[in-house]
This record gives C-alpha cells, structure tokens and sequence, in this order.
C-alpha cells in the first residue's frame, strides 16, 4: 500500500488521499481541457469557415460597347462560372443594357426588385413589364406602376478597349433599398 | 456542485459514480495499463474528426476527390481536421498492437478472461476493415489502385472469391457503386459495430475486473480505486496522444495523389503501413501456392489469435513460466516487423520524384523544348533526342551551362538559349539528369 493511501472504508480498497488525491484530480482535469480546447477550437473554424466567405467578384466582358443601340433595352448573354463549394457550374444570367444617347451605359440586374421574378422590355409602349406582379419601370428603372418598392437594380459596369465589362450582383427584393445579397 | 446534488437526489447519480470509478484494479494502477484507454480515445478522436470531415465530403466519383481538395485548401483547419483523422488512425493501430503486446505478456487473457481476448481480436478486425475501406475514400490515384489490389487478393479465396469480389465491388469493376458502399460501411456500418464491439469489451471487464500484475506478491498489495490514479494516469497519455497526433497532423503534409485514373496503369500503389508487411510477404510467392499465402495462412493465423486463450493451457502468468508462448510471441514480431522493415526499404529504393524534376518538367513545356526535341516518342525530330540523355550526358555542371549557352558547348548548334531564370536552369537541369534507362 502506498504511504500516502488510505483504506476506503465502503470499499474495502486503498485510494490517494488529501493534497495527493486533488493533484490527480487537477491534473485529470487539465488534460481533459487541453485536449477539449484543441480540439474544439479547429472543430468550431473548420464548421464556420465557408458560411461567411464571400463570392469572389469579377468583371465579366458581355460584348462589345458598339453593338448596343442606342436608346433601346438589349438583352446581353452573361456567362460565368460559380463556386459552390468543391463544385463549379457555368452560370448564365441575361441582362438588360441600355446605350443613352451621350454613349452612356446603363446596366439592370435582370431581377424584379419586387419579388424576384425576371421582367422583359415591351418596345409598344417602351416599358420594361414584370409578368409575375404588374410592376411597371421605364427606360431609366424607375417605377411607373404596379408593387414594386424601388427601381430597377443598376449593375457596376465599366467600358475598357471597348468592351462592356459586369459585375453580376443579386440584391435582396422587397426593400425600398437595394440592399446586396 | 449543488447541480450534481440536485441531479443526485433525482436520478440517484452515487451508485453509478461509484460503479464506473471504484472498479478495483489488482497490485494499484500501472502506466502499463493505459493502452486500452489509450485506443478508445483514439476512437474517439476518430469518430470526431470523422463527423466533421462529412460536412464537406461527398462519396461519389464525379466529386469525392475535389471535396478533399477543398478541405484541404479552402476550409479553416481542414487539413488539420483530415491530418488529424489521418495519423490518428495510424496511432490508434500503434496502441492497440501495444494494448495486445501488455495483454499477451501479462497472460491476461487467460481463464476467466478468454471471451475478452476474443472479442478484442474481433474489434482489431473491424479497425483493420475501418482502414481499408476508408482509404479508398479520397478517390486519389493511390486510393483507387490500393484498393483495386486489396479486393483482387479477396478473388484469390477459393470457390466463392468472385462472388465475394463482386459483392465488394458492387459490380464488375471499381467505380461509383464500390465507393458509395464503402462509404457507407466506413461511416454507418462499421462504427455501430465497433461501438457494440467496445460496449461487450468493457462489459465483460467489468464483470471479470481487470487481470492485474502476473506476480503474486504486487498483487497481494491489495487493489486500489480505478480513480483517481489510474484515471489521471490515463489522461496524462490521452494528453500526449493528442499532442503527438496534432504535431503530425500539422508538420507532416499528407497530399493527395492524382485524381483517379481507372485508365492508367503505370501507378504503383502504397498501402498503409500496417498492412505492409502483408504487401511484402505476396512478393515471395508464386504460382499454385499463392492462394495457401494469400488466404489459407492468414485465416488459420486468425483462428489461432482469436483461439489462443483455448490453444495455450499453461495456466502461469508470469512471462518467466511461458517460454514457448513468449518464444512464439517473438518469433510472430520479428516476422511482422522484419517483412515491415524489408517492404519500407524496397519502398524508399524507389526513386520517389524530386520537386524540382517536376518543376523542371513543367520549364521544359513551359518554353515548348517538345518543339524540337523528342522524349519517348513525343516531341519534334529537329534537335536530339533526349529520352535518356542523362546516359550520354550525365555532368551536371555541362547542362548547365549547355542551357545558358548552347553555343559554347557545342559549336553551331542551332538551339536558341532561353531567358532562364537561375532556379529555372536548376530545375531543367534536374530534370534532364533524371532522364536514365535507370539502374
């Protein structure tokens, strides 16, 4: 028996006592921490890490600036791949560009700021019409009718060697501001 | 505190505080007996870091290597996570072979402890089966043909070893059916079993008590508390485990191979190390006694561990009484480690692939050197071929400055010289020297 060692009486059989006894107790419960900690810490990164990361973003060429008439709505062909995790997908979105007579070009994001269906230009009347719930804009996004909260969403656009250069952005719909997905 | 009394005076918690701390351990508790506390941390830790690695992994062909590929570079920790799971279950063999080693030099599997022996041997089987069918998973190059090797050995049983081949597979070949079932025995399967598996293990230790030491005298010191000591005792190496594992999940890079390639057949692969010695020992046999190797000797080997606490009578515990057990014992590690230590140096004779021959590999397409030159059939025929001009050529010291300056080591050569970076020339250079007939 050890010296230190104690007959327990309900049992019958001899355990550490007194400061002996807390010293395992305390050593037994900092192994268990450390390992708690170092584990937990890598584990609660590793679970969080993709919910936050932010699409990268980058200016995707859609055609040439000359090609746009100038004061009518033309539809333009984005492609470009998506992250989703391990996979890439090409994604295709159809925009809506506008040439303003000074050669200015305006942009739409192709989205409803309603609820989020697509809307199409109707030449007769000159007004870009969303089929889901009547909202109404005008050449320029604004609102002319119907429940839509603000104007159509404008996408960042820059023209280099003459090519019409986008961001695609998604904003959330509903709000009376744009406010990015 | 007074939550555990308020518990207590509810679920009448002492009992079962006692049950699970007061287990007597015969002649007090031992730094030798931490090997069993040992594995099930491992286990543990495994099935942890197993848990997390499915948040992201996904079992099919089209996308299981690219998955591992984003925890590795793009999630937060993940290459520690997936080091962690890596090496763990390479410790986790390392303790259970030492839990084994005490158990058998301290005769503890003798009467009346036989049926724990026998279901620790089942449990070493299911761990054995956990690293084979999680090491198909990442669906990289050694992955794919590892496994295709370990289930072409199973076609090798006799009568049923195409059946059984077939059913592995899920199918005629290795492919998508064979890495989803594996998959799905790796993470449902298998830890069910392994968990009832531990359950009986510890039941039946409980109900028998732990063996204690061989010797009578340290044994008539009377028994002591599996707490505090023992369990402090197991901690402190849980601790250092963890800290060992961590330290080569961090240090010690474990890339992937290439994607899967059922088409390329040059790939030789390397299975993990405890099953190595298995690997080495198909090297020697031939012909028609390869089955005898490859089946019979192992499953009557098998039948001899899970049988032994029948097939050795002598009721001694003390290694001192059993020199034919502690002879046979020897006799079975110097085999394993001496087939282990053989396989690892026929691994390591192979040349591996030197970065910078790789690196030199990529200048030498990079600078379009196939224009002019040919390397096993590929390339243009205007300058010499050069499959093995490290034959020819073998100076270091001349290609290099061949490459600087073609001209000045062989006059009127119409190669052009290329703007090299120093590292550039290094490599290419290395890369030229590996091109050999080899040994």
């Amino acid at each position: 028996m050890h010296p230190e060692a104690e007959q327990n009486d309900s049992s019958g059989f001899y355990t550490p006592v007194g400061s002996r006894r807390k010293f395992f107790h305390w050593m037994t419960g900092i192994a268990a921490s450390l390992i708690g900690v170092g584990l937990a810490i890598p584990l609660v990164g590793y679970v969080i890490s993709p919910a936050f990361k932010r699409r990268e973003q980058s200016w995707i060429d859609v055609g040439r600036e000359r090609d746009l008439p100038v004061d009518k709505p033309k539809q333009l062909d984005y492609v470009t791949s998506l992250k989703d995790g391990w996979m890439e997908t090409k994604a295709e979105k159809a925009l809506w560009a506008v040439k303003q007579a000074d050669g200015q070009v305006t942009v739409f994001s192709p989205i409803c700021p309603h609820l989020g269906c697509g809307y199409r230009w109707e030449d007769s009347d000159r007004t870009f019409k969303c089929p889901c719930h009547g909202s109404v804009f005008d050449i320029s996004g604004k609102v002319m009718a119907g429940p839509a909260p603000r104007s159509l969403d404008v996408l960042p656009t820059k023209i280099e060697n003459g090519h019409l250069l986008v961001i695609y952005k998604e904003y959330k719909a509903g709000l009376p501001k744009a406010v990015e997905l | 505190m007074r939550l555990y009394e308020w518990l207590d005076s509810r679920l009448r918690l002492k009992p079962i505080r006692e049950t699970l701390l007061d287990e007597p351990i015969p002649g007090g508790a031992s730094w030798i007996y931490v090997f069993g506390s040992a594995t099930l941390f491992l286990f543990g830790l495994q099935a942890i870091t197993g848990m997390f690695l499915a948040l992201y992994y996904a079992p099919t062909p089209d996308h299981a290597y690219d998955s591992i590929q984003f925890i590795e570079k793009e999630i937060t920790f993940g290459s520690f996570v997936r080091g962690l799971h890596h090496w763990g279950a390479s410790i986790m063999v390392v303790m259970i072979g030492l839990h084994m080693l005490q158990t058998f030099l301290y005769g503890a599997y003798k009467p009346p402890r036989e049926l724990m022996w026998m279901v620790g041997v089942i449990l070493l089987f299911i761990t054995l089966v956990f690293a084979f069918t999680g090491y198909l998973l990442p669906w990289d190059q050694n992955a794919y043909w590892a496994t295709q090797v370990g289930i072409n050995m199973v076609g090798g049983v006799p009568v049923v070893g195409d059946f059984l081949v077939r059913v592995l597979r899920g199918g005629e070949s290795l492919g998508a059916l064979t890495l989803s079932r594996f998959f799905a025995v790796h993470v449902l399967f298998l830890p069910a079993v392994l968990i009832a598996g531990i359950v009986l293990h510890l039941f039946i230790l409980r109900r028998v008590g732990p063996a204690g030491p061989w010797s009578d005298e340290r044994a008539k010191l009377g028994s002591e508390t599996f707490a505090p000591r023992q369990v402090y005792m197991d901690a402190v190496v849980m601790l250092a485990l963890f800290m060992v594992v961590a330290a080569l999940a961090l240090t010690v890079p474990f890339d992937l191979a290439d994607k899967a390639n059922p088409s390329d057949t040059t790939f030789v692969p390397v299975p993990e190390w405890y099953f190595l010695f298995y690997y080495q020992l198909l090297k020697y046999v031939h012909g028609p006694f390869e089955p005898l190797v490859t089946w019979i000797l192992p499953a009557a080997f098998i039948l001899v561990v899970f049988f032994w606490p029948f097939i050795d009578r002598n009721p001694a515990r003390n290694p001192a009484q059993r020199r034919t057990t502690m002879l046979a014992g020897s006799a079975f590690l110097m085999v394993v480690f001496g087939l282990l230590g053989l396989s690892l140096r026929d691994l390591y004779a192979v040349p591996r692939l030197d970065p910078s021959v790789a690196h030199g590999k990529a200048v030498y397409v990079q600078y379009g050197c196939a224009g002019c030159h040919v390397i096993h059939g590929e390339g243009g025929a205007v300058g010499p071929d050069l499959s093995y001009v490290a034959d020819a050529r073998p100076d270091r010291e001349w290609h290099y400055r061949h490459f600087q300056d073609p001209q000045a080591m062989v006059p009127g050569s119409i190669m052009p010289s290329f703007p090299l970076t120093e590292r550039e020339l290094h490599d290419l250079t290395s890369y030229m020297l590996s091109l050999t007939q080899g040994r």
